[in-house]
């Protein structure tokens, strides 16, 4: 092929493209009347009240891929774990679960978009997540501590939110107590202070958001592990509830006061 | 003007450095230290900041108001510390309490049983929000301001206050909000002050703190009610009002102090959760067992 030949095809496959995400976005905008695809300022738009099915492993179906997560363990992660129990989660004292865990909780999550940042609110453990949305590094090694929910960083890919999260306190847990894939299960699901999350968060359409995560902790676990897709759905509502986790409450009490 | 949109955010995207393993630490290694190091040399003192922002003469020339990109309305966005008061308030709280509350307040209000008021216990030790008539802010605290939304961030708790702001939001108001401690709060603007009006509190949070043995808890009801005033006189502060009501404890509505805060060069707050101590909680523990036993033996 000459090269004015192939300059032609090059300028015909560009149009088409060109074309292509036109004819997609006119569709994206005119889907629902109540969505705004994107922000003002021209990013996909996350903004809204979540809520997703409760997930886990409980009465014999496995819907968070746990099995594989347990699998992954070391040897001495597993020698670790099998002196604990449901009392050491730290939930128990109302510390709240990092990503992925509390997507597979059931609860409403409620994110909200300004230039630059996106501010995730969690409903039970309720906690904030500030979330830098430019790229930017992480917060520099000076002035980075250890924290339940770790630090954040994201860039957009297309129109897929994709996080970075360094920086945790190795406390957290990345499952419940009640979650038991298998029979030989103990219900632990410890992580280490080397954990880092990766969290792709995209609004499929006006009602649907979906989350995935991938969490690598060479401390812990063998290999990465790989969340499944999780399908959040769009409450019409402006705010999460405050539903407080305070010590005088005792863990059951808040769980109850939770699912009323 | 487009591409060059597009190549700038691809140019951004590049920046995300290459993920490397953070240092690990040994298990129980002290951070507190670490968090101490982080403060600059030579920063002042929290009486020299107050003093300091309390002076302070707004210059909205030379410090011009942020404005936000989608409503031109003022940006409240930034982190804040410390908390000055400008103007104290024309009357003190305590002034206004109704007679009738007294044995309420005496027995701790809705913290009877729970919040030894007598020793050195207050709501704080109990990992409650701070008081609602400082609009439940603690020490550092970030706003933001977002389409449809002022976000308040506590650092001190982890605490955090979304306020949606009428017909900004392409949701409806929630119909019926559960009683809780930072209650409910609806915001509309009048001129630039953003005013938002506060219900649906659980009783629970104290107004003010108790003196022993002179002043007691300064309590509230569920007929609680808090109408603040946020406004942003220049890029360098922001100031807060609350008018605070509560039919059944206080005889006629009490204006808080006018407070003011003033910017601090970061633009996230840390998360700094509340937990108690074993030894606190062991000794709350204590309290409302004996508590408990002295109800059953009336």
């Amino acid at each position: 092929m000459t090269t004015r030949a192939m300059a032609v095809v090059v300028g015909a496959v560009v149009v088409g493209v060109a074309l292509l995400a036109g004819v997609r976005l006119a569709v994206d905008e005119n889907s629902t009347s109540s969505f705004t695809a994107r922000t003002a300022w021209g990013e996909p738009n996350l903004t809204g009240v979540w809520r997703a099915a409760p997930l886990g492993a409980r009465s014999g179906s496995d819907t968070f891929n746990l099995a594989k997560l347990e699998e992954l363990y070391t040897a001495e992660a597993r020698a670790r774990m099998k002196g604990l129990s449901a009392n050491d989660d730290p939930t128990m004292r109302c510390a709240p679960p990092a990503f992925p865990r509390a997507a597979m909780l059931g609860y409403p999550v409620q994110i909200i978009q300004r230039p630059g940042f996106a501010f995730v609110f969690t409903e039970a453990y309720p906690i904030f997540r500030i979330v830098p949305t430019t790229g930017r590094p992480h917060t520099a090694a000076q002035y980075l501590f250890p924290t339940h929910l770790g630090d954040s960083t994201a860039r957009w890919e297309g129109d897929t939110l994709v996080i970075d999260v360094t920086s945790f306190n190795g406390e957290g847990w990345l499952a419940s107590p009640q979650d038991k894939p298998t029979n030989a299960s103990i219900g632990v699901w410890l992580t280490s202070d080397a954990m880092h999350v990766v969290e792709r968060w995209r609004r499929v359409d006006a009602d649907t958001l979906e989350y995935q995560a991938s969490v690598e902790d060479r401390q812990m676990l063998m290999m990465p592990w790989e969340t499944p897709t999780v399908i959040f759905k769009r409450q019409m509502i402006d705010r999460i509830e405050e539903v407080l986790c305070r010590p005088e409450d005792g863990p059951e009490t808040y769980l109850a006061r939770l699912g009323s | 003007m487009a591409m060059l949109a597009c190549s700038g955010i691809a140019l951004v995207s590049a920046q995300i450095t290459p993920y490397t393993p953070p240092k690990t630490a040994p298990p129980g290694a002290d951070w507190t230290k670490q968090i101490e190091d982080i403060l600059p040399p030579g920063v002042e003192s929290r009486a020299e900041a107050t003093a300091r922002i309390a002076a302070y003469e707004p210059d909205p020339v030379k410090y011009p108001v942020p404005r936000t990109a989608w409503d031109g309305k003022p940006d409240f966005s930034g982190v804040y510390w410390p908390d000055a008061t400008i103007t104290p308030p024309p009357l003190p709280l305590e002034s206004l309490y109704r007679p009738e509350a007294r044995a309420y307040r005496e027995g701790g209000g809705a913290a009877a049983g729970l919040i030894d008021w007598r020793g050195i216990d207050t709501p704080n030790y109990h990992c409650w929000p701070p008081s609602p008539v400082n609009g439940s802010m603690g020490g550092t605290v970030q706003l933001v301001s977002a389409p449809g939304y002022l976000l308040l961030l506590n650092e001190g708790g982890s605490n955090f206050r979304i306020i949606p702001i009428v017909g900004a939001n392409e949701t409806r108001p929630t119909a019926s909000r559960k009683p809780s401690f930072q209650g409910s709060s609806v915001g509309h603007w009048e001129g630039d002050t953003l005013v938002v009006e506060v219900t649906d509190f659980n009783g629970k949070p104290w107004l003010g703190g108790a003196q022993p043995p002179n002043r007691l808890p300064q309590t509230s009801s569920d007929a609680l009610r808090i109408v603040e005033r946020w406004s942003r006189p220049d890029a360098q502060i922001f100031e807060y009002q609350a008018v605070v009501e509560d039919t059944k404890m206080l005889t006629a509505p009490w204006t808080g102090p006018a407070d003011r805060r003033g910017i601090l060069p970061y633009d996230t707050v840390q998360e700094s959760l509340c937990f108690l101590d074993p030894e606190l909680d062991a000794r709350h523990r204590e309290f409302a067992a004996a508590e408990a036993k002295k109800r059953a033996g009336r």
